[in-house]
C-alpha cells in the first residue's frame, strides 16, 4: 500500500463514508415501546411474536433479537450484558437451569401480583418448580421437554418397562445377533448430567440437599452410578457413547444399518425419522423413560422467559411476556416447533392437530406429573461441568470413590472455591 | 561439475531441452495434483454435504446420491445471511486496508529507523498478540458499550486492527529489513525526495510481503468469531461467522448441517477471489540484480 | 529520512541517553520513527491497554460474578489454587503436546508447500489459492466437517483405519485433533515461509548453483538464512496460536477423556462458571506460557527480529 497523503486521504473518506453509511443504516426508527426479546433461535418464534404484537394494538412492539444456536452461547450473551446493566435487554428466554443463578445475581425482576397468578395459572408442577428460586417465582415458563424410550416394535414387541429389563433385553438381543444397543448421550456434556439426574431421580436418591446449599450423595445417587456404569461397561451401548450428544444418538438409530434397539431421547426424533428412515419410522414407537422399579423419574428441559432487571419497560415486558407463553401460543410453538407446553389445557385429547404434531402426548403428560428437576442451585453450571466431567468416561466409574470425588469438588463448587476442569 | 560450453547441433539442443522441459512439467503437475487434493479433499467433503438433502446428511457417502439446491435456496430466503454478507466484506475490507497502511508505516520505522521505544512497541505489540483473547472481550464490551460502539461496524473494526497489526507489523517488518539500503541511498542520489524513494524503489520491494499481510489480516478478520458473536446485536453489525450460529436445524438439537455447509462454501468464496488476486503479487526475484556488489 | 549532507545510514550506535549533541539526522531520524508508529501504537494500547490491565487487575482478585458480596483482593492465592490443580496441568501437558507436534509438522509441511507454491512450473495461481482454501474457511465448520467425517455413525473416514470410534480413544483423538489443526493452518506457514522465499534472490542461488552446490545446500546455505525473519514471524504467531487451541477440540471431542486444552479450561472458569478471578488468572498463565515460548524464540533468531537491526547498511 502506498503511503502517498494523497491517496490515505482518499483512503480515509472513503473509510470514514463507508462507517457512517453503515451507522446511518443501523439506526431504526423508533417510535412508541419497543420490547427486546433475546431468545434462541426458534423456526417459528416470529409467528408467534407477530401474533403477540396484533394483540397488543400499538401499545408496544416486540422486537426478536436472536441468541446463538447454542445454550451456553446464549447464556454467555446475556451473562455479558446484563453483567454490564445493559438497559438494551427486555425478556430473556432463559434455559430451566439458569433461572436460580440470574435471580441471585439480581439480573431478574420478581414475578407479583397479577402477573404471578396468570403465570403460575394450571402450569405443570415440574416446569413450574424450575422458574422458582427462594419461593419466588421469577419467570414464566414458556416450554418443557422430557426424555422418552423410543424402540422399533419388530425387534422388541414390549418396551421394557426398567433399567434392568431393558439391560438383560440387549444382552439378550445381541446373542441373537438382532439390533441391540441402548443409546443415550454420553459424551462429556450436559446431557450426560441429564442422564445421570434422571437415574438419581429414578433411584429416589438426592445429589444436593434441598435448599442446595450442601452436596448430600446419598445411596441412591451411589445406585445411579453403580448403573450407569453397568450399562456403559457391558458392550450393549453405541462404541461412540462417548462422542454422543442429541444428534448422534438419533442418528445412530435411524441409520439403515444401526444396530440399535433402544433409543433414550427428546421427542424430536420423531419427526425427524420420519424423514431420515420412513420404513423403520413405521416401526418406531415410544414408551415411558425406564425407572428402577417402575417407570423412571426424567430431567425436564426448556426455557422460562424472565423479565429483565435493567429493562425500561417493565410493565409491558411482563405483558408481552405473558402473551408469548399464553396457552394458545404455546400450542402454536408445540404444533409447528416441536416444543412441549408447560399449561396443562394444551395436553388436549379432543385437539387433532395438537394430536397429530404429538402422538406421543399423554405419554410425555404422565412424564411430565412425576418429573425431576435438576438441582437448583446458583452454581449450577459449575455443577454441571464438574458432574459431565468426573463421570466421563462412564466406563470408568467406581462407585464409591467416584461419589466420593463427585462430593468433594462439587461441596467446593458450592462453598465457591476450588478451579473447574 | 564444471560448466561445459554446450558445442550439440541446434536442432538436438531444442529436443534435449524441451523433453528436459516436459519432464520437469510432469513432475510439478504431479506435486501438485496432490497438494490440491490434500488442501481440498475435507473442503469436497463440506461441499458435498452442502448439496445433500436433509435425510442424505447421515449416510456415510463422500458423494451425494441426490443432489439439491435446497440448502443454498434456504440461506438466502431471509434477509440476515446477506446483511450478514454486506457486514462481513465491508468489516474486513475497511480493516485490512486500515490495519496493513499502519502496519507498513510502523514496520518501515521499526526495519530502518532509530528512535527511542523501538524495542518497546515491537514488545508490547507482541503482548497484545499473546494475551488471550477471551478475557479481553467482556472489558471491551464494556468500553464500547459506553463509548456507543456496541453493535456498529468500528466497533469490530477497531478491534480487527488492534489483534491484527502484531503480525502486520512483525511480517512486514522482516520484510523491510531484506531491503538494501543502496538502493535508497541510490535513489536519493539520483535526486528523488525520501517519499519518492519510498515509493518507487522501496513499496514495491516490500510487495510481497505487504500482499501476505493483506491475505493474512483479510482471513483473519473475514472468519473471526469471538468478537463478531459478542460485540454485536442485530444484523447491523453481525458478520457471517456469528451468522452461522443462528442458522435453525429442524429442531433445538439438530444442527443444521445441510444450511451451514452451504453458507460455508459461499463465504469461501470472496476468500479464494481475494487470494487469487493478490497472490500474483507475491513473486520472487524482484532484488535480484538491483545491487551490484 | 534526513536530506542533510549526512549520510543518517552510516552504522553509528544508537546515541547514549543523556548524551548532549544528537545530529540533526538523527533528531529528524527519530520523528520521523515515531511519527510512523504512533497511529498504529495509539491503536493497539487504546483498545487493548484498559481490558489487560483490568484482566491482570481480576486476576489478583476472588471474583465470582454469582456471589459480588464475597469480591476481595487476595494477591497471588488465585495463581496457587490454579497452579496446585491437577486438572491444570493435564491440560496444560495435552495442549504443550499437541502444539510442540504441530507446529513441527507445520514448519516441514509448510516448507515444502511453500518450495511448491513458489516454483512450480504448472498452474501457480491455482495451486497457492487452492493451497490457502483450507486457512481461510471458517473454523468451526472446518471442525464440524471433520467430525462429521470421524463419527462412527455418518462419517466416511471413520471405518478406515478398523478402530471403534475414534473420538472417543484418547489417542486417537488426540491424533484427529492435530490433523484437523496442521491441515487448517500449514497455508498460513506456507505463505509466509513463500513470501520470504520471494526475497531470496535468483542470481545467488544461479552462482551457487554454478559453484557446484546440491539442491540441499543451496536450501540451506543460501535460502534459509535470507528468510530466517519470515520463519521467525511464521514459527512464532504460529505457536502463539496453536497454544490457544480451542475449537477444534471443543467440536470434535468437547475435551472429554482428557483432551481439554487450557483455553477451553480458561472458557470453563470464565465463562460457564463466570469465575472472573480464577478465569484472568488463567489467562494471564496462558500469556506468561506463551511470552516464555516467544522469548526462546527471538532469542534464537537473534538479529533476525524486529527492531533488532539498529538500521544499518546490509
Amino acid at each position: 500500500m502506498r503511503s502517498s497523503p494523497g491517496r490515505r486521504r482518499l483512503l480515509a473518506a472513503a473509510g470514514a463514508t463507508l462507517v457512517a453509511a453503515s451507522t446511518v443504516a443501523a439506526c431504526g426508527s423508533e417510535s412508541g415501546t419497543q420490547i427486546n426479546v433475546y431468545y434462541a433461535p426458534e423456526q417459528n418464534f416470529q409467528s408467534v411474536i407477530d401474533q403477540c404484537n396484533k394483540e397488543a394494538g400499538g401499545k408496544y412492539e416486540i422486537v426478536y433479537r436472536k441468541l446463538p444456536r447454542d445454550a451456553d452461547g446464549q447464556r454467555e450473551q446475556m451473562v455479558r450484558r446484563l453483567a454490564a446493566g445493559d438497559t438494551d435487554l427486555d425478556i430473556l428466554g432463559l434455559d430451566v437451569t439458569w433461572v436460580p443463578e440470574f435471580a441471585e445475581a439480581k439480573w431478574l425482576e420478581e414475578w407479583t401480583g397479577a402477573d404471578k397468578t396468570a403465570a403460575e395459572d394450571d402450569v405443570l408442577e415440574g416446569p413450574l418448580s424450575t422458574a422458582m428460586w427462594n419461593d419466588k417465582l421469577y419467570a414464566a415458563t414458556k416450554n418443557t421437554n422430557v426424555q422418552l424410550l423410543w424402540y422399533d416394535d419388530t425387534v422388541t414387541p414390549t418396551p421394557p418397562a426398567t433399567w434392568r429389563e431393558m439391560i438383560d433385553a440387549a444382552k439378550d438381543l445381541k446373542s441373537q445377533g438382532k439390533p441391540y444397543q441402548i443409546l443415550f448421550t454420553g459424551a462429556q456434556y450436559e446431557g450426560l448430567v441429564v442422564t445421570y439426574n434422571t437415574l438419581v431421580a429414578s433411584y429416589g436418591g438426592k445429589i444436593l440437599s434441598d435448599d442446595g446449599k450442601s452436596v448430600v450423595m446419598d445411596k441412591g445417587a451411589i445406585d445411579a452410578l453403580r448403573l450407569l456404569k453397568e450399562v456403559a461397561s457391558e458392550g450393549i451401548t453405541d462404541p461412540s457413547l462417548t462422542n454422543a450428544q442429541e444428534q448422534q444418538v438419533q442418528q445412530a438409530f435411524e441409520r439403515p444399518d444401526s444396530d440399535a434397539a433402544f433409543e433414550l431421547n427428546w421427542p424430536y426424533v420423531y419427526a425427524a425419522i420420519q424423514d431420515a428412515n420412513p420404513d423403520r419410522a413405521k416401526n418406531f414407537k415410544w414408551a415411558r423413560y425406564p425407572g428402577i422399579d417402575g417407570p423412571g423419574r426424567v430431567t425436564v428441559g426448556g426455557y422460562n422467559l424472565a423479565v429483565s432487571a435493567y429493562s425500561q419497560h417493565k410493565p409491558e415486558s411482563f405483558e408481552a411476556a405473558l402473551c408469548l407463553r399464553s396457552a394458545e401460543s404455546q400450542r402454536y410453538s408445540a404444533i409447528n416447533d416441536g416444543v412441549p407446553p408447560t399449561i396443562e389445557s394444551v395436553y388436549d385429547g379432543d385437539d387433532a392437530e395438537f394430536v397429530k404434531a404429538y402422538p406421543m402426548w399423554e405419554t410425555i403428560a404422565e412424564e411430565l406429573d412425576d418429573a425431576a428437576v435438576r438441582p437448583l442451585t446458583v452454581v449450577y453450571q459449575n455443577l454441571s461441568t464438574i458432574t459431565s466431567k468426573v463421570l466421563s468416561p462412564p466406563q470408568d466409574i467406581d462407585p464409591e470413590s467416584t461419589a466420593a470425588e463427585l462430593r468433594d469438588q462439587l461441596q467446593k463448587a458450592l462453598d465457591s472455591k476450588g478451579v473447574l476442569p | 561439475m564444471t560448466q561445459v560450453t554446450p558445442t550439440f547441433i541446434p536442432q538436438d539442443a531444442g529436443k534435449a531441452k524441451s523433453r528436459k522441459e516436459t519432464a520437469r512439467k510432469a513432475r510439478w503437475t504431479v506435486v501438485d495434483v496432490v497438494i490440491v487434493a490434500y488442501a481440498l479433499i475435507p473442503v469436497l467433503w463440506t461441499l458435498s454435504l452442502s448439496f445433500k438433502t436433509a435425510e442424505a446428511q447421515t449416510d456415510k457417502s463422500f458423494f451425494p446420491s441426490e443432489w439439491t439446491f435446497q440448502n443454498y435456496k434456504d440461506i438466502f430466503t431471509t434477509n440476515e445471511f446477506i446483511r450478514a454478507l454486506i457486514n462481513s466484506i465491508g468489516i474486513a475490507i475497511i480493516a485490512t486496508v486500515i490495519a496493513v497502511v499502519l502496519g507498513t508505516m510502523a514496520a518501515y520505522a521499526i526495519a530502518r529507523l532509530d528512535f527511542p521505544g523501538k524495542q518497546l512497541l515491537v514488545g508490547v505489540s507482541l503482548l497484545i498478540a499473546m494475551f488471550p483473547q477471551v478475557s479481553l472481550v467482556s472489558p471491551l464490551f464494556e468500553m464500547e458499550r459506553q463509548l456507543g460502539l456496541f453493535d456498529t461496524w468500528p466497533g469490530l473494526i477497531l478491534p480487527y486492527i488492534t489483534f491484527a497489526l502484531p503480525l502486520a507489523i512483525y511480517t512486514l517488518s522482516a520484510f523491510f529489513r531484506e531491503i538494501p539500503w543502496e538502493l535508497e541511498k541510490a535513489a536519493k542520489m539520483d535526486g528523488a525526495t525520501p517519499a519518492q524513494a519510498f515509493r518507487r524503489v522501496i513499496a514495491p520491494l516490500a510487495a510481497p510481503g505487504v500482499f501476505t499481510t493483506a491475505i493474512l489480516v483479510f482471513i483473519f478478520c473475514w472468519n473471526d468469531f469471538l468478537f463478531a458473536i459478542s460485540l454485536t446485536s442485530t444484523e447491523a453489525s453481525r458478520t457471517v461467522p456469528a451468522a452461522l450460529s443462528f442458522f435453525t436445524g429442524a429442531s433445538q438439537f439438530e444442527a443444521p448441517t445441510g444450511t451451514i455447509s452451504a453458507a460455508a462454501v459461499v463465504i469461501t468464496i470472496p476468500i479464494i477471489i481475494f487470494v487469487l488476486f493478490f497472490q500474483r503479487r507475491i513473486v520472487a526475484g524482484l532484488t535480484s540484480g538491483a545491487v551490484k556488489g | 529520512m534526513s536530506q542533510t549532507a549526512e549520510a543518517p545510514v552510516t552504522a553509528a550506535p544508537p546515541p547514549k541517553k543523556g548524551k548532549p549533541a544528537l545530529s540533526e539526522g538523527k533528531k529528524a531520524e527519530r520523528r520521523l520513527g515515531l511519527l510512523l508508529c504512533a497511529p498504529a501504537a495509539v491503536v493497539m494500547i487504546a483498545v487493548t491497554g484498559w481490558p489487560i490491565i483490568y484482566s491482570v487487575w481480576l486476576s489478583l482478585q476472588r471474583y465470582d460474578l454469582r456471589f459480588p458480596d464475597q469480591r476481595e483482593f487476595v494477591g497471588f492465592s488465585n495463581y496457587v489454587a490454579v497452579l496446585s490443580d491437577g486438572y491444570w496441568w493435564t491440560a496444560f501437558g495435552v495442549t504443550a503436546l499437541i502444539t510442540v507436534i504441530s507446529v513441527v509438522i507445520e514448519l516441514v509441511l509448510g516448507m515444502l508447500l511453500a518450495l511448491a507454491m513458489h516454483r512450480t512450473l504448472v498452474g501457480r495461481g491455482l495451486v497457492r489459492t487452492v493451497s490457502l482454501i483450507p486457512y481461510g474457511i471458517v473454523t468451526v465448520v472446518a471442525a464440524f466437517s471433520w467430525f462429521y467425517a470421524w463419527n462412527a455413525d455418518t462419517g466416511y473416514l471413520a471405518d478406515l483405519f478398523g478402530a471403534d470410534a475414534p473420538l472417543t480413544d484418547r489417542v486417537a483423538s488426540l491424533a484427529i485433533i492435530i490433523l484437523a489443526e496442521v491441515w487448517k493452518t500449514t497455508p498460513f506457514m506456507a505463505l509466509l515461509l513463500m513470501a520470504g522465499l520471494a526475497l531470496v534472490p535468483d542470481d545467488l542461488l544461479k552462482a551457487a548453483s554454478m559453484d557446484g552446490a546440491t539442491a540441499w545446500q543451496r536450501f540451506t546455505k543460501v535460502m534459509l538464512p535470507v528468510m530466517k525473519p519470515a520463519i521467525l514471524v511464521a514459527l512464532l504467531f504460529r505457536t502463539l496460536d496453536a497454544f490457544r487451541i480451542f475449537d477444534n477440540i471443543f467440536v470434535l471431542t468437547k475435551g472429554a477423556n482428557d483432551t481439554s486444552s487450557v483455553s477451553m479450561q480458561t472458557y470453563n472458569n470464565l465463562i460457564k462458571g463466570l469465575n472472573l478471578g480464577i478465569g484472568s488468572t488463567m489467562s494471564v498463565l496462558i500469556f506468561i506460557a506463551v511470552a516464555i515460548i516467544a522469548f526462546i524464540f527471538v532469542k534464537l533468531f537473534g538479529a533476525s527480529a524486529p527492531g533488532n537491526d539498529p538500521g544499518g547498511k546490509r
